[in-house]
């Protein structure tokens, strides 16, 4: 009967992966949603590779087979990850659904995956033939499409330790539990010597993929508050061109407000 | 506090917090077999063909060529097919029945089906419809001359929307032959609803229909009707496998396919002279969905309750149900008044605003008081607590300072203050208790000196079991662990009528304390000893005329006020509730935790109703958001501690002095939620649900004048 | 075949890898205490403890809890804990239709096993993923504060 197969190591579950027509299980919450009678499931949860939180010398190493649970209860975790982990779903999903899930099953609303973009997170990814690292950037090729090989897991998420204390965190949903995110927006700005030394900005919800662009984010690095508030308006007008949300349940110019009106909060308080 | 109101555990507690408790989908019999239904996929149509897959052994198609009976459900009339028959009329339209052993199989057998459809235009706009099911209207005084004599006049329109019931049992029903008859078991508010329907659908005598209802996971209307079309596909399906046949509803189909409250169009018009309302005139559009169902009742409803706790001596009121393909609209708390109140409410908000005066105090000169008529020319027989109810909810919300204080705001989050005065007329609508269901009561002492209660009314969570064995327990003076109820079947129990209308303590409650009063007179110590007890009006009752809407529509009514305050982010336009409050008169309760839990548990569902409960028809007639995640119901973290309270006003014709709750706790909050929205952004609101989008609609126009 | 550890006795289930939970604990073990109210993570009625939380049980498929820990109801119902919410729930009516009541009681559980004085908000967040359409949740959040109080030393 083989109907999953239960990995007891990131290598037995690579090779698994390699030479079997399975579906990766690491919280199961978004796979059992579209009950599948006939998948075949590689279950994760148990692969205890995936499951720590670490440090190494540059970064927090997050196990992609973290729970959101787990996420929140950690020391090492930054705060901005923890809000975001506590704000999903309700705690029978969180116990269960996990951060590595959470990025891979590709939505633009994925709670999670927002705070890795505005952190730059690199993703570890591994198959039986070696490994890469790579920004989440470049980790999406649209929605519910990521550039993950068949054979390849992501096993780690990469953060940096430091850099995020100065955090604004907005997850806007139908209501206060068991909800998606209908926008969300996550931004830190980081000043040194008077000078912004970085401008960091995602939105979730409002396209294929989540948002990040730090082609504009740029415009105000290595200004003073004065000369960036010089700038604001150019700054505005390229995210109010950037931000194209798709007609869906939640119509398009509601999201657009929200996530301009919340940007322009964001700078409000900073003194831009 | 009255002894009887004093709070014990529950009948059902034990049973239900151990998990012992059986629901419908917790049976399992030798050989049962498992359906699932194939609705229409499209919202008008005609079937031009079937194509069935060649079935596995042991599997079947069920439809309208099996009912032996009348393919039509017997609700209030019986345009509702058990079955498809030439047309469907709704996405959902149950045409067949796939049953089988195992469920996957009938889910795979179902998916294989074609149907074809030649296809017709549909109605989805209430506004547009053709089809007039129930058209009534009715006037006091004289509107004309109130408006020629006016100093003003003023005209709005208000708009309501679907709303589902999201009982957290889905819809279930099982259907066995047994010895000759049918066997229907499974989560109901009406049995002998069940029962009527089933037995019309099979052809049956009467006597050969059985109908039991299981413990039931919540109703609030939604297990009035619909149970009735389920059971008697169900019973269609057993009757040809001969076998036993379990129907349970998932939560997507239930939310697609299963009632809804109706969505209301509703247009006031106002004439004042001397800054009080003289008359008004109302016209209501409810829509009615693709069948009749419950729409003849709920519209009544809605138009008697239109002028809702106040005195307008010159009324024309109007109201249509039409026909839409759309789903069903049929019974949900507070049935058709909960629409006409809001769109009330927030008309008496907005004219007082064009007087100048503030709401609460212009709504507090138009009360109704003891002795008034009411708006079908009967009378307030009793007195009307408004007075004192509002005073209490100024001391504990400090309403009319912070309403003042919110009127001007600056800054990201604003908040706002609503509250509305509302009201439920107890029990059926006019004369019908006497001159249809007629009910009966029964309660049987064993020789063990155990007295079993034996009605047809249920409880679905409300608290029946417990309320009913308080009466009758109080009255025999005996404990009430001797008192027993069983849910009720129908083999052993009489007709005493639906659990609908805020009915069953009132009328039921009332039948059995007067039963049990008998017992007590009679009481053989170690005897067996039935008592039976039929209904009879009470005589101060001013007969009602339902041709022309006259007379005492209620006996008596139950009064609420409410009041809700929010916080809107005025980025976001998130809306956080900052607190409830509801005080009511339910006349004495027979039970303060219960009462406590009818009144917060209505509160919420009225909050959801009016802030984020939303049904998304897309422009084939299809319910987009069918799951609890995109039709959303608030959770423990959407509201504050909900501030209860009941206040002392004995109801002298109901058991111990109680009179309706149920749904009385439904209506006051949706008006008192946009009262309050209102508040906080300055302008005039006129619809439910206002959802956050809504909110940042007015948010972006405000800007855009700044 | 998985085997874990149900209500505190090993078993083995015969059904595929993919099944969720709670189909197995339903309909081969006859555990009728954990109730399906929407199959799909969104209302909590199915919620069993695995592994120590608090767990929706239709979200699980078996293969993934091969020796794990499941407790449901009628596991946790012989419990001295039980019979604290219990007489906390009865006090105050919070038990209305009953069908989230299994899925609220463990979620009381595991709100006070991780902390046994919580604040309201805290309870709030607790049964957040239990859906309860009849309470309005008043009875509920003040029947785990009861617990809380009368349960001391227990949690």
């Amino acid at each position: 009967m083989v109907n999953g197969y239960q990995a007891r190591s990131l290598q037995e579950a690579l090779d698994i992966l390699s030479s079997e027509a399975v579906i990766p299980y690491s919280g199961g919450t978004d796979l059992m949603k579209k009950a599948n009678g006939n998948a075949t499931y590689l279950f994760l949860n148990k692969v205890p590779e995936m499951k720590n939180i670490r440090e190494d010398r540059k970064y927090i190493r997050i196990g992609a087979g973290c729970t959101f649970t787990e996420i929140i209860e950690s020391e090492l975790t930054p705060a901005i990850l923890k809000e975001a982990a506590a704000l999903v779903a309700a705690p029978a999903i969180r116990n269960l659904g996990t951060v590595g899930g959470n990025i891979c099953n590709g939505s633009p609303k994925a709670d999670c995956a927002l705070i890795f973009f505005v952190t730059d997170s690199k993703l570890r990814l591994v198959s039986k033939k070696g490994e890469r690292v790579i920004p989440i950037s470049e980790f999406y090729l649209g929605r519910n499409h990521t550039i993950l090989q068949k054979d390849e897991l992501l096993v780690e998420i990469f953060m940096n330790k430091t850099g995020f204390e100065n955090y604004c965190y907005k997850k806007v949903g139908a209501r206060k539990a068991l909800t998606m995110s209908r926008v969300s927006f996550a931004a830190i700005l980081n000043m040194a010597d008077g000078k912004i030394t970085q401008c960091m900005i995602a939105f979730g919800a409002v396209g294929e993929v989540i948002l990040r662009r730090k082609e504009i984010d740029d415009m105000l690095i290595g200004r003073t508050i004065p000369e960036a508030r010089a700038v604001k308006e150019n700054y505005l007008a390229a995210y109010e061109q950037a931000i194209n949300p798709v007609q869906g349940r939640i119509s398009a110019e509601y999201k657009k407000t929200v996530c301009m009106n919340l940007l322009g909060d964001f700078l409000d308080s900073k003194g831009i | 506090m009255e002894t009887i109101s004093k709070a014990i555990k529950k009948k059902d507690h034990d049973s239900k917090i151990s998990g012992q408790a059986l629901y419908a989908d917790d049976y399992v019999m030798n050989g049962m077999l498992y359906g699932r239904l194939l609705g229409s996929s499209k919202a008008r149509a005609r079937i031009t063909a079937i194509i069935i897959p060649d079935l596995p052994e042991g599997y079947l198609v069920v439809d309208k060529y099996d009912v032996p009976g009348t393919n039509r459900v017997q609700i209030i009339q019986d345009d509702t097919p058990v079955f498809a028959e030439e047309t469907v009329e709704f996405v959902g339209d149950p045409i067949l029945m796939v049953v089988g052993p195992e469920y996957n199989k009938v889910e795979s057998i179902l998916e294989n089906i074609v149907v074809l459809y030649e296809e017709l235009v549909p109605t989805f706009n209430m506004r547009k419809a053709d089809t007039v099911f129930f058209d009534y209207h009715y006037a006091k005084g004289d509107f004309d001359k109130a408006q020629d004599e006016a100093d003003h006049i003023f005209e709005e329109t208000f708009q309501t929307g679907h709303q589902e019931h999201a009982y957290l049992e889905t819809q279930g029903i099982i259907a066995y032959p047994h010895a000759g008859r049918m066997v229907i078991r499974g989560s109901m508010q009406c049995p002998y609803y069940v029962h009527t329907a089933v037995t019309k659908a099979l052809g049956y005598d009467a006597r050969n229909v059985q109908v039991i209802q299981e413990t039931t996971g919540g109703g609030f209307g939604g297990k009035e009707d619909f149970p009735s079309i389920l059971a008697c596909q169900t019973a269609a399906a057993a009757l040809k496998t001969n076998r036993p046949v379990k129907v349970i509803f998932n939560r997507r189909e239930d939310m697609a396919f299963t009632s809804k409250r109706h969505p209301s169009v509703c247009t006031y018009k106002v004439a004042v002279k001397d800054n009080m309302i003289t008359g008004m005139g109302i016209d209501l559009i409810l829509n009615g969905g693709a069948y009749t169902t419950h729409s003849s009742v709920v519209l009544q409803r809605a138009l008697i309750s239109s002028s809702g706790v106040y005195k307008i001596d010159n009324l024309r009121v109007a109201g249509r149900a039409v026909k839409t393909n759309m789903v069903p609209s049929g019974a949900y708390r507070g049935f058709g008044s909960p629409q006409t109140i809001f769109a009330l409410e927030m008309m008496m908000d907005h004219v007082a605003r064009k007087l100048g005066t503030e709401s609460l105090e212009f709504k507090e000169k138009h009360m109704v008081k003891q002795g008034d008529t009411t708006a079908t020319s009967g009378k307030h027989h009793f007195h009307v607590p408004l007075p004192e109810m509002i005073q209490r909810i100024n001391e504990l919300t400090d309403y009319p300072a912070k309403r003042k204080r919110y009127s001007r705001q600056s800054g990201r989050y604003r908040r706002g203050m609503g509250l509305a005065l509302s009201f439920h007329g107890c029990g059926f609508t006019g004369s019908a208790e006497g001159e249809h269901i007629k009910p009966v009561v029964r309660i049987r002492k064993a020789a063990d000196d155990q007295v079993e209660i034996l009605t047809g009314n249920t409880d679905m969570g409300q608290g029946l079991k417990t309320t009913f064995c308080k009466i009758v327990g109080e009255t025999l003076g005996i404990p009430f662990e001797q008192v027993l109820i069983e849910n009720p079947d129908t083999d052993r129990v009489p007709d005493s009528g639906p659990t609908v209308a805020s009915r069953s303590i009132m009328i039921v409650g009332s039948l059995l304390q007067q039963a049990a009063e008998k017992l007590r007179q009679i009481w053989q110590t170690g005897e067996e000893q039935i008592v039976e007890e039929h209904y009879v009006e009470p005589k101060f009752i001013i007969p009602f005329d339902l041709e022309r809407f006259r007379g005492d529509a209620y006996p008596t009514y139950s009064w609420a006020v409410n009041a809700v305050e929010v916080e809107i982010d005025t980025l976001t336009a998130e809306t956080r509730i900052l607190g409830a409050w509801g005080i009511y008169d339910v006349g004495v309760p027979i039970d303060l935790n219960i009462i406590q839990g009818q009144m917060q548990g209505g509160l919420l569902q009225g909050i959801g109703y009016a802030a984020m409960e939303k049904i998304d028809y897309n422009a084939q007639g299809i319910i987009r958001n069918n799951n609890f995640s995109d039709y959303s119901i608030p959770t423990a973290m959407d509201v504050p501690n909900l501030v209860t309270e009941v206040i002392n006003n004995p109801y002298t014709h109901g058991p111990y002095g109680a009179k309706g709750a149920g749904e009385l706790s439904f209506a006051g909050a949706a008006p008192a939620y946009v009262e309050a929205l209102e508040n906080a952004l300055g302008v005039d609101l006129n619809k439910v649900p206002f959802t956050m989008e809504d909110t940042m609609g007015v948010l972006r126009e405000v800007h855009h004048h700044d | 075949m998985i085997s874990f550890m149900l209500n505190g006795t090993k078993v083995v289930s015969t059904a595929r890898a993919n099944e969720p939970l709670l189909n197995v604990l339903r309909n081969e073990f006859h555990l009728s205490g954990v109730k399906c109210g929407c199959n799909e993570g969104e209302c909590g009625a199915c919620a069993v403890i695995l592994d120590g939380r608090l767990a929706n049980s239709c979200m699980v498929a078996l293969g993934s809890i091969q020796g794990s820990k499941v407790i449901t109801i009628e596991g946790y119902r012989t419990t001295e804990r039980f019979t604290v919410l219990d007489m906390a729930y009865a006090s105050v009516g919070a038990v209305q239709c009953g069908f989230c009541i299994p899925g609220m009681i463990l979620a009381s559980e595991c709100i006070l096993a991780k902390n046994p004085n919580p604040t309201r908000a805290e309870i709030q967040a607790g049964i957040s993923g239990n859906l309860c359409r009849c309470t309005g949740y008043n009875a509920i959040v003040a029947a785990i504060g009861i617990a809380a109080k009368e349960g001391q030393g227990l949690w």
